[in-house]
Protein backbone atom coordinates (compact mmCIF):
# COMPACT_ATOMS: atom_id res chain seq x y z
CA UNK A 1 0.00 0.00 0.00
CA UNK A 2 1.36 3.42 -1.11
CA UNK A 3 1.11 6.51 1.10
CA UNK A 4 -0.45 8.47 -2.35
CA UNK A 5 -3.35 6.32 -2.93
CA UNK A 6 -5.25 7.94 0.23
CA UNK A 7 -4.94 10.92 -2.24
CA UNK A 8 -7.09 9.49 -5.24
CA UNK A 9 -10.05 9.81 -3.96
CA UNK A 10 -12.99 11.39 -6.11
CA UNK A 11 -14.07 13.48 -3.00
CA UNK A 12 -10.89 16.05 -2.44
CA UNK A 13 -12.26 16.58 0.98
CA UNK A 14 -11.71 13.56 2.09
CA UNK A 15 -8.29 13.37 0.47
CA UNK A 16 -7.65 16.26 2.44
CA UNK A 17 -9.32 15.52 5.47
CA UNK A 18 -6.66 11.88 5.28
CA UNK A 19 -3.73 13.66 4.46
CA UNK A 20 -4.17 16.48 7.72
CA UNK A 21 -4.64 13.23 9.74
CA UNK A 22 -1.67 11.88 8.72
CA UNK A 23 -0.04 14.70 9.13
CA UNK A 24 -1.61 15.38 12.13
CA UNK A 25 -0.39 12.40 13.81
CA UNK A 26 3.26 12.64 12.79
CA UNK A 27 3.35 16.05 14.10
CA UNK A 28 1.95 14.98 17.74
CA UNK A 29 4.76 12.10 17.05
CA UNK A 30 7.31 15.37 16.51
CA UNK A 31 6.60 16.72 19.62
CA UNK A 32 7.08 13.18 21.54
CA UNK A 33 10.18 12.83 19.81
CA UNK A 34 11.48 16.24 20.90
CA UNK A 35 10.10 15.37 24.49
CA UNK A 36 12.62 12.21 24.72
CA UNK A 37 15.54 14.05 23.35
CA UNK A 38 15.55 16.98 25.68
CA UNK A 39 14.49 14.47 28.70
CA UNK A 40 17.87 12.41 27.99
CA UNK A 41 19.76 15.71 27.43
CA UNK A 42 18.18 16.92 30.64
CA UNK A 43 19.30 13.84 32.36
CA UNK A 44 22.97 13.35 30.71
CA UNK A 45 23.53 17.33 31.80
CA UNK A 46 21.48 17.58 34.47
CA UNK A 47 19.82 20.46 33.55
CA UNK A 48 16.61 21.50 35.34
CA UNK A 49 15.16 24.15 32.10
CA UNK A 50 14.82 21.31 29.85
CA UNK A 51 13.24 18.90 32.03
CA UNK A 52 10.90 22.36 32.66
CA UNK A 53 10.38 22.05 28.53
CA UNK A 54 9.00 18.45 29.08
CA UNK A 55 6.72 18.90 30.99
CA UNK A 56 5.59 22.28 28.70
CA UNK A 57 5.94 19.73 25.51
CA UNK A 58 2.90 17.34 27.12
CA UNK A 59 0.43 20.23 27.24
CA UNK A 60 0.85 21.22 23.48
CA UNK A 61 0.89 16.62 23.08
CA UNK A 62 -2.53 16.45 24.65
CA UNK A 63 -3.87 19.15 22.75
CA UNK A 64 -3.15 17.58 19.64
CA UNK A 65 -5.03 14.59 20.81
CA UNK A 66 -8.26 16.25 21.14
CA UNK A 67 -7.29 17.82 17.33
CA UNK A 68 -7.01 14.10 16.08
CA UNK A 69 -9.90 13.02 17.74
CA UNK A 70 -12.04 15.60 16.20
CA UNK A 71 -10.75 15.09 13.08
CA UNK A 72 -11.28 11.34 13.34
CA UNK A 73 -15.14 11.93 14.77
CA UNK A 74 -15.47 14.32 11.75
CA UNK A 75 -14.56 12.29 9.09
CA UNK A 76 -16.40 8.92 10.73
CA UNK A 77 -20.09 11.34 10.71
CA UNK A 78 -19.60 12.81 7.36
CA UNK A 79 -17.71 10.59 4.87
CA UNK A 80 -18.54 7.14 6.58
CA UNK A 81 -14.40 5.86 5.21
CA UNK A 82 -13.94 1.81 4.36
CA UNK A 83 -11.65 -0.42 4.00
CA UNK A 84 -8.09 1.39 3.80
CA UNK A 85 -8.99 5.10 4.71
CA UNK A 86 -11.36 3.59 8.05
CA UNK A 87 -8.14 1.47 8.93
CA UNK A 88 -6.36 4.46 9.32
CA UNK A 89 -9.15 6.53 10.73
CA UNK A 90 -8.89 3.88 13.38
CA UNK A 91 -5.38 3.71 14.04
CA UNK A 92 -5.19 7.20 14.18
CA UNK A 93 -7.50 7.61 17.10
CA UNK A 94 -5.42 4.74 18.90
CA UNK A 95 -2.18 5.92 17.52
CA UNK A 96 -3.12 9.28 18.80
CA UNK A 97 -4.01 7.48 22.89
CA UNK A 98 -0.16 5.92 22.71
CA UNK A 99 1.55 9.11 21.65
CA UNK A 100 -0.29 11.08 24.81
CA UNK A 101 0.50 8.35 27.21
CA UNK A 102 4.20 8.12 26.15
CA UNK A 103 4.32 12.17 26.44
CA UNK A 104 2.83 11.21 30.15
CA UNK A 105 5.82 8.98 30.74
CA UNK A 106 8.43 10.92 29.42
CA UNK A 107 7.47 13.56 31.95
CA UNK A 108 8.73 11.23 34.97
CA UNK A 109 12.22 11.49 33.58
CA UNK A 110 11.68 15.15 33.78
CA UNK A 111 10.20 14.77 36.79
CA UNK A 112 13.66 12.51 38.56
CA UNK A 113 15.86 15.36 36.73
CA UNK A 114 13.80 18.18 38.77
CA UNK A 115 14.32 16.17 42.19
CA UNK A 116 17.70 15.39 41.97
CA UNK A 117 18.52 18.63 41.65
CA UNK A 118 16.16 19.69 44.62
CA UNK A 119 18.33 17.53 46.81
CA UNK A 120 21.49 17.84 45.16
CA UNK A 121 21.93 14.71 43.46
CA UNK A 122 23.92 14.22 40.50
CA UNK A 123 22.02 11.59 38.32
CA UNK A 124 25.12 9.43 36.93
CA UNK A 125 25.34 8.75 40.63
CA UNK A 126 22.25 7.17 40.86
CA UNK A 127 21.52 2.98 40.41
CA UNK A 128 20.45 2.30 36.82
CA UNK A 129 21.07 5.35 35.41
CA UNK A 130 22.84 3.93 32.87
CA UNK A 131 20.18 1.71 32.19
CA UNK A 132 17.40 4.65 32.06
CA UNK A 133 19.42 6.45 29.59
CA UNK A 134 19.84 3.47 27.16
CA UNK A 135 15.91 2.73 27.70
CA UNK A 136 15.24 6.42 26.81
CA UNK A 137 17.58 6.18 23.86
CA UNK A 138 15.98 2.84 23.09
CA UNK A 139 12.68 4.45 23.25
CA UNK A 140 13.71 7.69 20.57
CA UNK A 141 15.08 5.35 18.55
CA UNK A 142 11.70 3.22 18.41
CA UNK A 143 9.56 5.96 17.65
CA UNK A 144 11.34 7.09 15.06
CA UNK A 145 11.12 3.76 13.40
CA UNK A 146 7.11 3.15 14.12
CA UNK A 147 6.90 7.29 13.02
CA UNK A 148 8.68 6.70 9.96
CA UNK A 149 6.91 3.31 9.15
CA UNK A 150 3.38 5.26 9.66
CA UNK A 151 4.61 7.90 7.46
CA UNK A 152 5.64 5.33 4.47
CA UNK A 153 2.85 2.71 5.02
CA UNK A 154 6.78 0.74 5.31
CA UNK A 155 6.44 -2.57 7.70
CA UNK A 156 10.17 -3.52 7.21
CA UNK A 157 11.15 -2.55 10.74
CA UNK A 158 8.27 -4.18 12.81
CA UNK A 159 10.08 -7.27 13.84
CA UNK A 160 13.18 -4.68 15.02
CA UNK A 161 10.94 -2.56 16.66
CA UNK A 162 8.66 -5.82 18.82
CA UNK A 163 12.23 -7.44 19.60
CA UNK A 164 13.53 -3.77 21.11
CA UNK A 165 10.46 -3.65 23.09
CA UNK A 166 11.43 -7.24 24.60
CA UNK A 167 15.21 -6.61 25.17
CA UNK A 168 14.01 -3.23 27.06
CA UNK A 169 11.74 -5.15 29.46
CA UNK A 170 15.00 -7.18 29.90
CA UNK A 171 16.86 -4.48 30.79
CA UNK A 172 14.14 -2.65 33.24
CA UNK A 173 14.87 -5.83 35.30
CA UNK A 174 18.61 -5.05 35.89
CA UNK A 175 17.85 -1.87 36.71
CA UNK A 176 15.30 -2.26 39.15
CA UNK A 177 17.22 -5.18 40.46
CA UNK A 178 20.08 -1.99 40.80
CA UNK A 179 17.89 -0.09 42.17
CA UNK A 180 16.84 -1.98 45.23
CA UNK A 181 20.43 -2.83 45.95
CA UNK A 182 20.35 1.02 46.29
CA UNK A 183 17.99 0.82 48.94
CA UNK A 184 19.48 -1.76 50.95
CA UNK A 185 23.24 -0.03 50.75
CA UNK A 186 21.51 2.95 52.13
CA UNK A 187 23.58 5.69 50.74
CA UNK A 188 21.12 7.36 48.72
CA UNK A 189 18.53 9.18 49.48
CA UNK A 190 15.23 6.72 48.97
CA UNK A 191 13.10 9.49 47.53
CA UNK A 192 15.40 9.36 44.73
CA UNK A 193 15.45 6.03 44.19
CA UNK A 194 12.02 5.92 44.20
CA UNK A 195 11.84 8.53 41.46
CA UNK A 196 14.50 6.19 39.63
CA UNK A 197 12.13 3.45 39.38
CA UNK A 198 9.36 5.87 38.04
CA UNK A 199 11.37 6.99 35.41
CA UNK A 200 13.00 3.43 34.32
CA UNK A 201 9.60 2.24 34.58
CA UNK A 202 7.99 4.67 32.75
CA UNK A 203 10.62 4.77 30.14
CA UNK A 204 10.09 1.18 29.86
CA UNK A 205 6.35 2.03 29.24
CA UNK A 206 7.18 4.55 26.53
CA UNK A 207 8.75 1.22 24.31
CA UNK A 208 5.63 -0.51 25.00
CA UNK A 209 3.56 2.35 23.48
CA UNK A 210 5.87 2.58 20.73
CA UNK A 211 5.26 -1.55 20.01
CA UNK A 212 1.67 -0.91 20.09
CA UNK A 213 2.17 1.78 17.48
CA UNK A 214 4.12 -0.53 15.25
CA UNK A 215 0.87 -3.34 15.34
CA UNK A 216 -1.54 -0.29 14.61
CA UNK A 217 0.84 0.80 11.12
CA UNK A 218 0.61 -3.42 10.84
CA UNK A 219 -2.77 -3.32 10.84
CA UNK A 220 -3.30 -0.24 8.84
CA UNK A 221 -1.47 -1.87 5.88
CA UNK A 222 -2.53 -5.54 6.19
CA UNK A 223 -5.78 -5.21 7.73
CA UNK A 224 -4.17 -7.90 10.15
CA UNK A 225 -4.63 -7.33 13.57
CA UNK A 226 -1.24 -8.88 15.34
CA UNK A 227 -1.85 -7.85 18.96
CA UNK A 228 -1.86 -11.33 21.14
CA UNK A 229 -0.99 -13.42 18.36
CA UNK A 230 1.26 -16.56 19.23
CA UNK A 231 5.10 -15.57 18.83
CA UNK A 232 5.48 -18.09 15.91
CA UNK A 233 2.63 -17.42 14.02
CA UNK A 234 3.62 -13.40 14.55
CA UNK A 235 7.58 -14.20 12.99
CA UNK A 236 5.89 -16.21 10.27
CA UNK A 237 3.27 -13.51 9.02
CA UNK A 238 5.93 -10.55 9.66
CA UNK A 239 8.69 -12.85 7.49
CA UNK A 240 6.39 -13.44 4.91
CA UNK A 241 5.90 -9.14 4.66
CA UNK A 242 9.34 -8.83 3.56
CA UNK B 1 -15.28 -18.45 35.04
CA UNK B 2 -13.24 -21.44 35.67
CA UNK B 3 -9.66 -22.26 34.34
CA UNK B 4 -10.39 -24.44 31.91
CA UNK B 5 -13.26 -22.31 30.62
CA UNK B 6 -10.58 -19.10 30.52
CA UNK B 7 -8.13 -21.01 28.39
CA UNK B 8 -10.91 -22.17 25.96
CA UNK B 9 -11.80 -18.29 25.77
CA UNK B 10 -8.32 -17.45 25.14
CA UNK B 11 -7.86 -20.05 22.71
CA UNK B 12 -10.99 -19.32 20.71
CA UNK B 13 -10.08 -17.07 17.34
CA UNK B 14 -11.73 -13.94 17.04
CA UNK B 15 -13.66 -14.30 14.04
CA UNK B 16 -16.81 -13.36 12.28
CA UNK B 17 -19.30 -15.31 9.84
CA UNK B 18 -17.91 -17.81 6.96
CA UNK B 19 -19.05 -18.75 4.26
CA UNK B 20 -17.75 -22.22 4.73
CA UNK B 21 -19.69 -22.63 7.85
CA UNK B 22 -23.09 -21.75 6.47
CA UNK B 23 -26.11 -24.16 4.81
CA UNK B 24 -26.46 -23.54 0.89
CA UNK B 25 -29.52 -21.61 -0.02
CA UNK B 26 -28.82 -21.19 -3.64
CA UNK B 27 -25.21 -22.41 -5.85
CA UNK B 28 -24.29 -20.49 -8.73
CA UNK B 29 -21.91 -22.49 -11.27
CA UNK B 30 -19.94 -21.04 -14.51
CA UNK B 31 -23.38 -18.58 -14.36
CA UNK B 32 -22.95 -16.46 -17.86
CA UNK B 33 -25.78 -14.13 -19.60
CA UNK B 34 -25.90 -12.64 -22.63
CA UNK B 35 -27.96 -9.83 -24.21
CA UNK B 36 -27.76 -10.39 -27.55
CA UNK B 37 -24.08 -10.90 -28.63
CA UNK B 38 -22.96 -8.67 -25.55
CA UNK B 39 -21.93 -10.69 -22.26
CA UNK B 40 -23.39 -9.17 -19.55
CA UNK B 41 -22.19 -11.75 -16.46
CA UNK B 42 -19.18 -13.73 -16.97
CA UNK B 43 -18.34 -17.01 -15.30
CA UNK B 44 -19.92 -15.96 -11.76
CA UNK B 45 -19.82 -19.13 -8.97
CA UNK B 46 -21.21 -18.27 -5.85
CA UNK B 47 -23.07 -20.20 -3.08
CA UNK B 48 -25.95 -18.17 -1.21
CA UNK B 49 -25.82 -19.15 2.34
CA UNK B 50 -29.40 -19.88 3.71
CA UNK B 51 -31.22 -17.37 6.32
CA UNK B 52 -28.78 -14.80 5.72
CA UNK B 53 -28.61 -11.39 3.93
CA UNK B 54 -26.33 -11.66 0.95
CA UNK B 55 -25.87 -8.25 -0.87
CA UNK B 56 -24.73 -7.24 -4.55
CA UNK B 57 -22.84 -3.76 -4.87
CA UNK B 58 -20.90 -2.25 -8.07
CA UNK B 59 -21.17 0.60 -10.39
CA UNK B 60 -24.10 0.79 -12.65
CA UNK B 61 -23.83 -1.77 -15.38
CA UNK B 62 -21.67 -3.84 -12.89
CA UNK B 63 -24.49 -6.80 -13.31
CA UNK B 64 -25.75 -6.67 -9.99
CA UNK B 65 -29.67 -6.75 -10.69
CA UNK B 66 -28.98 -9.24 -14.09
CA UNK B 67 -27.87 -11.52 -11.85
CA UNK B 68 -31.17 -11.03 -8.86
CA UNK B 69 -33.09 -11.70 -11.62
CA UNK B 70 -31.62 -14.69 -12.89
CA UNK B 71 -32.76 -15.86 -9.24
CA UNK B 72 -36.55 -15.88 -9.93
CA UNK B 73 -35.71 -16.34 -13.96
CA UNK B 74 -37.03 -12.89 -14.15
CA UNK B 75 -34.63 -12.44 -17.28
CA UNK B 76 -37.00 -15.25 -19.24
CA UNK B 77 -38.99 -12.83 -20.18
CA UNK B 78 -36.16 -10.91 -22.05
CA UNK B 79 -36.19 -12.54 -25.60
CA UNK B 80 -32.23 -11.40 -26.13
CA UNK B 81 -31.38 -12.95 -23.49
CA UNK B 82 -29.71 -16.16 -23.21
CA UNK B 83 -28.04 -17.99 -20.65
CA UNK B 84 -25.08 -20.37 -19.69
CA UNK B 85 -24.39 -22.33 -16.32
CA UNK B 86 -26.10 -23.72 -13.61
CA UNK B 87 -27.91 -22.52 -10.64
CA UNK B 88 -29.94 -24.67 -7.98
CA UNK B 89 -32.13 -23.87 -4.96
CA UNK B 90 -32.36 -26.09 -2.13
CA UNK B 91 -30.45 -28.47 -4.79
CA UNK B 92 -33.00 -28.47 -7.69
CA UNK B 93 -31.93 -26.90 -10.99
CA UNK B 94 -33.36 -23.56 -11.01
CA UNK B 95 -33.56 -23.54 -15.50
CA UNK B 96 -33.81 -27.40 -16.04
CA UNK B 97 -36.92 -27.85 -18.59
CA UNK B 98 -39.33 -29.48 -15.97
CA UNK B 99 -39.05 -26.65 -13.32
CA UNK B 100 -42.28 -24.33 -13.67
CA UNK B 101 -41.37 -21.20 -13.81
CA UNK B 102 -44.14 -20.29 -11.60
CA UNK B 103 -44.01 -22.44 -8.85
CA UNK B 104 -39.87 -21.38 -9.03
CA UNK B 105 -41.13 -17.37 -8.43
CA UNK B 106 -43.28 -18.56 -5.91
CA UNK B 107 -40.28 -20.13 -3.91
CA UNK B 108 -38.30 -17.20 -4.89
CA UNK B 109 -39.92 -13.68 -4.44
CA UNK B 110 -39.10 -10.14 -5.34
CA UNK B 111 -39.92 -6.94 -4.49
CA UNK B 112 -38.72 -4.05 -7.04
CA UNK B 113 -37.18 -0.28 -6.76
CA UNK B 114 -40.55 1.48 -6.73
CA UNK B 115 -43.50 0.26 -4.77
CA UNK B 116 -45.96 -1.05 -7.22
CA UNK B 117 -49.26 -2.37 -5.02
CA UNK B 118 -51.93 -3.27 -6.78
CA UNK B 119 -55.30 -0.85 -7.33
CA UNK B 120 -56.93 -3.04 -4.58
CA UNK B 121 -57.00 -3.05 -1.15
CA UNK B 122 -54.71 -3.05 1.43
CA UNK B 123 -56.05 -6.60 2.71
CA UNK B 124 -56.55 -7.61 -0.96
CA UNK B 125 -52.84 -6.71 -2.05
CA UNK B 126 -51.73 -9.37 0.08
CA UNK B 127 -54.38 -12.31 -0.10
CA UNK B 128 -53.71 -11.92 -3.76
CA UNK B 129 -50.93 -14.29 -4.10
CA UNK B 130 -52.64 -16.85 -2.16
CA UNK B 131 -55.43 -16.65 -4.23
CA UNK B 132 -53.94 -17.27 -7.48
CA UNK B 133 -52.86 -20.80 -5.33
CA UNK B 134 -56.70 -21.01 -5.38
CA UNK B 135 -56.88 -20.39 -1.16
CA UNK B 136 -59.96 -18.80 -1.00
CA UNK B 137 -60.68 -20.11 2.74
CA UNK B 138 -61.55 -16.90 4.73
CA UNK B 139 -60.15 -18.03 7.91
CA UNK B 140 -56.96 -18.73 6.64
CA UNK B 141 -56.45 -15.68 4.19
CA UNK B 142 -57.37 -13.63 7.41
CA UNK B 143 -54.69 -15.43 9.38
CA UNK B 144 -51.79 -15.28 6.68
CA UNK B 145 -52.94 -11.53 6.38
CA UNK B 146 -52.17 -10.68 9.56
CA UNK B 147 -48.85 -12.32 9.89
CA UNK B 148 -47.37 -11.32 6.47
CA UNK B 149 -48.45 -7.73 7.36
CA UNK B 150 -47.21 -8.22 11.06
CA UNK B 151 -43.76 -9.82 9.10
CA UNK B 152 -43.85 -6.59 7.35
CA UNK B 153 -44.29 -4.06 9.84
CA UNK B 154 -47.24 -2.90 8.97
CA UNK B 155 -50.18 -4.57 10.65
CA UNK B 156 -50.21 -1.49 13.53
CA UNK B 157 -50.62 0.79 11.42
CA UNK B 158 -52.85 -0.41 9.01
CA UNK B 159 -55.45 -2.82 10.91
CA UNK B 160 -57.99 -0.73 11.11
CA UNK B 161 -58.26 0.40 7.09
CA UNK B 162 -57.51 -3.05 5.46
CA UNK B 163 -60.17 -2.41 3.26
CA UNK B 164 -58.68 1.05 2.07
CA UNK B 165 -57.25 1.61 -1.27
CA UNK B 166 -53.15 0.39 -0.77
CA UNK B 167 -52.50 3.47 -3.31
CA UNK B 168 -53.48 6.33 -0.21
CA UNK B 169 -50.24 4.60 1.93
CA UNK B 170 -47.16 6.40 2.17
CA UNK B 171 -44.32 4.93 -0.02
CA UNK B 172 -42.77 3.47 2.88
CA UNK B 173 -45.40 1.51 3.86
CA UNK B 174 -46.89 0.77 0.18
CA UNK B 175 -43.03 -0.68 -0.52
CA UNK B 176 -43.60 -2.71 3.47
CA UNK B 177 -46.81 -3.77 1.89
CA UNK B 178 -45.27 -4.80 -0.85
CA UNK B 179 -42.50 -6.88 1.37
CA UNK B 180 -45.83 -8.52 2.98
CA UNK B 181 -47.19 -9.66 -0.13
CA UNK B 182 -43.77 -11.22 -1.60
CA UNK B 183 -43.88 -13.21 1.97
CA UNK B 184 -47.95 -13.64 2.27
CA UNK B 185 -46.74 -17.27 -0.06
CA UNK B 186 -43.86 -18.07 2.08
CA UNK B 187 -41.01 -18.11 -0.36
CA UNK B 188 -37.88 -19.86 0.78
CA UNK B 189 -35.80 -16.34 -0.96
CA UNK B 190 -36.44 -12.89 -1.15
CA UNK B 191 -35.26 -10.44 -3.63
CA UNK B 192 -35.19 -7.27 -3.28
CA UNK B 193 -34.01 -4.62 -5.96
CA UNK B 194 -32.91 -1.25 -4.49
CA UNK B 195 -35.92 -1.41 -2.07
CA UNK B 196 -35.33 1.86 -0.61
CA UNK B 197 -33.73 4.06 -3.36
CA UNK B 198 -37.20 5.87 -3.77
CA UNK B 199 -38.05 6.62 0.51
CA UNK B 200 -37.02 8.55 2.63
CA UNK B 201 -34.34 7.58 5.41
CA UNK B 202 -36.56 7.19 8.26
CA UNK B 203 -38.77 4.71 5.63
CA UNK B 204 -35.56 3.06 4.37
CA UNK B 205 -34.50 2.51 8.49
CA UNK B 206 -38.01 0.75 8.86
CA UNK B 207 -37.04 -1.59 5.52
CA UNK B 208 -33.58 -2.13 6.73
CA UNK B 209 -35.30 -3.31 10.72
CA UNK B 210 -37.29 -5.21 8.75
CA UNK B 211 -34.63 -7.31 6.76
CA UNK B 212 -33.26 -7.92 9.67
CA UNK B 213 -36.23 -9.84 11.22
CA UNK B 214 -37.13 -11.20 7.95
CA UNK B 215 -33.65 -13.15 7.73
CA UNK B 216 -34.79 -15.67 10.64
CA UNK B 217 -37.69 -17.18 8.07
CA UNK B 218 -36.32 -16.30 4.77
CA UNK B 219 -32.96 -16.52 2.67
CA UNK B 220 -32.55 -12.45 1.30
CA UNK B 221 -30.56 -11.03 -1.57
CA UNK B 222 -30.53 -7.50 -1.45
CA UNK B 223 -29.27 -4.80 -4.88
CA UNK B 224 -28.20 -1.35 -3.53
CA UNK B 225 -26.60 1.45 -5.09
CA UNK B 226 -26.77 2.43 -1.35
CA UNK B 227 -23.02 0.99 0.18
CA UNK B 228 -23.59 2.53 4.04
CA UNK B 229 -27.03 0.15 3.59
CA UNK B 230 -25.03 -2.79 2.58
CA UNK B 231 -22.43 -2.33 4.71
CA UNK B 232 -25.38 -1.93 7.59
CA UNK B 233 -27.83 -5.05 6.43
CA UNK B 234 -25.94 -7.87 4.80
CA UNK B 235 -23.75 -10.21 6.56
CA UNK B 236 -22.37 -11.24 3.18
CA UNK B 237 -21.20 -9.00 0.18
CA UNK B 238 -20.75 -9.49 -3.31
CA UNK B 239 -19.06 -6.90 -5.31
CA UNK B 240 -19.69 -7.20 -9.00
CA UNK B 241 -17.69 -5.10 -12.00
CA UNK B 242 -18.36 -5.38 -15.23
CA UNK B 243 -20.19 -8.81 -15.10
CA UNK B 244 -17.80 -10.27 -12.77
CA UNK B 245 -18.19 -11.15 -9.36
CA UNK B 246 -15.17 -9.61 -8.04
CA UNK B 247 -14.85 -10.41 -4.51
CA UNK B 248 -17.86 -12.50 -2.28
CA UNK B 249 -17.05 -12.69 1.54
CA UNK B 250 -18.84 -11.62 5.00
CA UNK B 251 -19.61 -7.83 5.23
CA UNK B 252 -17.53 -7.11 8.08
CA UNK B 253 -14.09 -8.37 5.82
CA UNK B 254 -15.40 -6.82 2.91
CA UNK B 255 -16.00 -3.15 4.32
CA UNK B 256 -12.53 -3.34 6.44
CA UNK B 257 -10.19 -5.23 4.75
CA UNK B 258 -10.80 -5.92 1.09
CA UNK B 259 -8.22 -8.13 -0.94
CA UNK B 260 -9.03 -6.98 -4.48
CA UNK B 261 -7.88 -3.83 -5.06
CA UNK B 262 -10.98 -3.10 -7.34
CA UNK B 263 -12.83 -3.69 -4.25
CA UNK B 264 -10.73 -1.39 -2.52
CA UNK B 265 -10.99 1.44 -5.07
CA UNK B 266 -14.92 1.28 -5.39
CA UNK B 267 -15.90 1.03 -1.74
CA UNK B 268 -13.47 4.08 -1.00
CA UNK B 269 -14.76 6.06 -3.57
CA UNK B 270 -11.04 5.94 -5.47
CA UNK B 271 -10.66 6.28 -8.82
CA UNK B 272 -9.75 2.90 -10.26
Amino acid sequence: MERTEFKTHISEQLNRNLEDLFNLVLEMGGLVERQLENAVKALSNGDVELAKEVLVIDRLINKEEVEIDRLCASVLARQQPTASDLRLIIMAIRIAVDLERMGDEVTKTAKLVVKLSDKGVACPDLPGYAELLEISNTANAMLKQVLNAFARLDLSEVIQILDEEERMDRLLKVAIAKVVDGFHAAQIDPECLLEMVYALKASERVTDHAANIAESVVYLVEGRDIRNIDPEKLTAFLNNLK
Amino acid sequence: MSEQNISVALDRDIRGLSLADEKVAIEVKDWNLYYGSKQALKSINMVVPENRVTAFIGPSGCGKSTLLRCFNRMNDLIDIVNVKGCMTLHGDDMYAKEMNVASLRRRVGMVFQKPNPFPKSIYENVAYGLRLQGINDKTTLDETVEWALKGAGLWDEVKDRLNENALGMSGGQQQRLCIARAIAIKPEVLLLDEPTSALDPISTLAIEELIFELKKEFTILIVTHNMQQAARVSDYTAFMYMGELIEYTDTDTLFTNPQMKRTEDYITGRYG
